[in-house]
């Protein structure tokens, strides 16, 4: 029997730090807690978790420095909780190296899909060579994509940006990033280029790209493709 | 005084331009007067193989009475006598000599003297009338001007500017207008004003008098602008000339101080009455935001402890498919919840003051999908249609904002139509602008409610009947796209249903490049 993925929640609220809990244990995860950054710290260093859920909000230090803390010295998926209308706080949480996510008031099913999702990002990691994400396939070497084994012309442009989003699958990826990989760190506020491309990507892959299935928006934030 | 600081720097300062065109020297017209007598004279040596002696004195007279047109008494009286000398020397016989035998001849001459003094009198009083009534006119001119210009300022400093101008043009040399400061007491411009000169600016501004003195090389004027209750502002002037106010230019003055004192006036009282009309409407708000939040906080909130309590209760008794549809009940209404205070805390946003929208060039398609996303649960049961054009241009606008008009407008399509009933979202490019558009086969709203219903707090007709409105959605519906530069309307769908469609603006467009080591043309 494969031993149980450990989750940390690291939450002040005591509801929701319970809530969590049990909807965890329900999904067959064990799920320890803390209620501080300090207290997340200190339970890492004891028995390092395999994924990390991050409310931003802590009383002692701020969420998205325990998230740069924790990227610096572990490897661990980190799925982040705020509120609406913190957009700013998400974009620096995901730049700082975090995974995922979830806006508060969420529905159960969401938060695990996003564990889920995350969990097996882990698992893969980057990978070269063959990609393969839902029904979307690429390959690296000979530079060829397919959406549901057909195959799809794109422009190195559309490429570049396909082969990050689909190695970083289940991980919402911002604006900054995409656009410093993909044109260069001096064009990180040019969201209007990665917009025009990102259309002409849609166009390729999805059947009905005003209502995209496979490459998903983060408002505000960045893309992600389903995974 | 420091010269360096004081307020009028004589030597650079234009001349007055209103000064009045420089006197003729006197012995120019008795040159002219001369003149005018060589003239007769020489008209009367002309005619005189024709013309009687008499004759040859009419021609003299008409010569004085021109003369007395533009003379002043004194001068055309002298021109009269000199007439008379050359006429009796000339042609008065006997020839060559000053000598009247004649009781007639003097007589006219006496006459002509009269007329002289009379018609020069005459003419002077009608010259300096005309003078009077042109001064007269361009004063009342200026007086206009100043006013209309004054009435169209916004300002406050607008109209202390507009003052400055004028009275600059009027008198030359240099004008300053101080205003009351927010603490009620004359300003103090300490890099423009000595501390003398501030010490008179307050002397004016306290005791509300004219108050003149020679300084600087020049001649310094402090004017209280009063009000009917308070000095309002001083202006200050520095003339080359000492000014009187009892006279015309001092009367223009005042005149001007008048005007600006009523605009000044005329602006405080606006702004009290726009303040209180605020007072009113922020009283009015806050008094239904209460009523309305406490509502429609209060009615999720009895669901959720009713729900949750009777669980608690009666957990081991109760029927499975009853305890989960109290359980959805409460999910249900805790989402509600949380959209009521989505769209408070947008709305408090929004109309604090200063607020600044984070605009970002969007693709409209992925603000759609965001929306219908996050209502993929209630949508899954209705026939829905997604209109957008590939070639959509992108708009300029903070994209949860948008997301959150959307969400609106899509649950009130859900909440008052038939449960199996068609939603349609679509958009299309009207001019600089997107328009989107929700549309739904419900039962409409009737016209004359159309613009209602984005009143704050104003709930449908319709939706009165059904739990569950905030009387909040289109309100910041409005708010948004307002403050995005955009407007909002509702419309009747063909065969019944309601339209709403609103309006962003474009994105200006940018050149976009290919990745960097890429070469290629975007599509």
């Amino acid at each position: 029997m494969t031993p149980r993925p450990v989750v940390l929640v690291v939450e002040d609220d005591r509801e929701m730090r319970g809530v969590l809990g049990v909807a965890l244990r329900g999904r067959g995860y064990d799920a320890i807690e803390a209620a501080t950054g300090r207290q997340a710290l200190a339970k890492l260093r004891e028995a390092p978790p395999h994924l990390m859920i991050l409310d931003l909000g802590l009383p002692d230090i701020d969420g998205v420095d325990v998230a740069t803390h924790v990227r610096h010295e572990h490897d661990l998926p980190i799925i982040v909780l705020s509120a609406r209308g913190e957009e700013e706080q998400q974009i620096r949480a995901l730049d700082a190296g975090v995974n995922d996510f979830v806006t508060k008031p969420f529905r159960e099913g969401e938060l695990m899909a996003r564990v889920r999702a995350a969990l097996r990002y882990a698992a893969h990691g980057r990978e070269l060579g063959e990609l393969q994400v839902g029904d979307i396939r690429m390959d690296t070497v000979r530079r060829e994509v397919s959406v549901n084994e057909v195959p799809v012309e794109l422009t190195p442009t559309e490429f570049k940006l396909l082969h990050i989003l689909l190695s970083e699958a289940g991980r919402v990826v911002t604006h900054h990033q995409l656009l410093s990989e993909v044109w260069g760190p001096s064009y990180k506020s040019e969201v209007q280029y990665l917009r025009v491309y990102m259309r002409q990507l849609r166009a390729k892959v999805e059947e009905d790209a005003s209502r995209p299935r496979r490459i998903l928006t983060a408002l505000g934030v960045g893309y992600r493709v389903a995974h | 005084m420091d010269a360096a600081r004081a307020l009028f720097r004589w030597p650079n300062a234009p001349p007055p331009t209103s000064a009045r065109p420089a006197e003729v020297p006197r012995w120019h017209l008795y040159l002219l007067a001369l003149c005018f007598v060589a003239v007769s004279t020489l008209v009367a040596i002309v005619v005189e193989p024709y013309a009687s002696i008499e004759d040859e004195a009419m021609i003299y007279l008409l010569g004085d009475t021109l003369a007395a047109l533009r003379f002043d008494p004194k001068l055309s009286v002298f021109t009269a006598l000199l007439s008379i000398l050359t006429c009796d020397f000339l042609f008065i016989p006997p020839r060559m000599a000053f000598a009247l035998t004649d009781a007639r001849k003097t007589l006219t001459f006496l006459a002509m003297l009269v007329v002289a003094a009379l018609v020069s009198g005459l003419s002077q009083r009608l010259r300096v009338q005309e003078q009077t009534a042109s001064r007269a006119a361009q004063a009342n001119k200026t007086l206009y001007e100043l006013n209309v210009e004054l009435s169209r300022s916004p300002e406050l400093s607008d109209l202390a500017a507009v003052t400055k101008r004028r009275l600059q043009r009027l008198f030359g040399g240099e004008v300053l207008v101080l205003l009351k400061d927010a603490e009620g007491k004359l300003e103090r411009p300490f890099q423009e004003l000595t501390a003398a000169e501030l010490a008179l600016a307050e002397g004016a501004w306290l005791d509300g008098e004219f108050s003149a003195h020679a300084a600087n090389g020049g001649h310094a004027v402090w004017l209280p602008v009063l009000g009917k209750s308070e000095p309002l502002a001083v202006i200050g002037l520095r003339l080359s000339a000492p000014l009187d106010p009892r006279s015309e230019e001092g009367q223009l003055l005042s005149a001007c101080a008048r005007e600006l004192s009523a605009a000044i006036e005329r602006m405080q009282l606006a702004q009290a009455m726009q303040r209180a009309v605020l007072a009113a409407e922020t009283e009015r708000m806050r008094s239904s935001l209460l009523s309305a939040v406490s509502h429609d906080l209060k009615t999720p909130l009895a669901g959720i402890v009713a729900s949750g309590t009777t669980l608690l209760e009666h957990r081991e008794k109760l029927d499975p498919q009853v305890s989960r549809s109290l359980v959805s009940t409460i999910v249900r209404e805790g989402e509600r919840l949380g959209q009521v205070l989505q769209n408070l805390l947008s709305m408090s946003r929004l109309e604090s003051s200063g607020v600044r929208l984070r605009r970002t060039p969007e693709a409209v398609e992925d603000i759609v999908a965001a929306a219908l996303g996050r209502l993929s649960d209630a949508l899954a049961l209705r026939p829905l249609v997604v209109d957008l054009p590939a070639d959509l241009p992108w708009i300029q606008a903070e994209p949860a904002l948008i997301e959150q008009v959307l969400l609106n407008l899509l649950e009130n399509a859900l909440r008052y139509t038939p449960p199996s009933s068609s939603i349609e979202v679509s958009a299309r490019t009207v001019g600089g602008f997107v328009a989107l558009k929700v549309a739904d086969s419900g039962p409409g709203i009737p016209e004359g409610e159309r613009d209602q219903v984005f009143e704050q707090f104003y709930r449908g007709s319709q939706a009165k009947k059904r739990d569950g409105g905030v009387g909040l959605g289109l309100s910041i519906c409005r708010a948004v796209v307002r403050a995005h530069g955009g407007e909002i309307g509702i419309s009747e769908r063909e065969g019944g249903g309601t339209v709403v469609e609103f309006t962003l603006p474009l994105s200006p467009p940018v050149r976009v490049p290919a990745a960097a080591g890429c070469c290629e043309v975007a599509v």
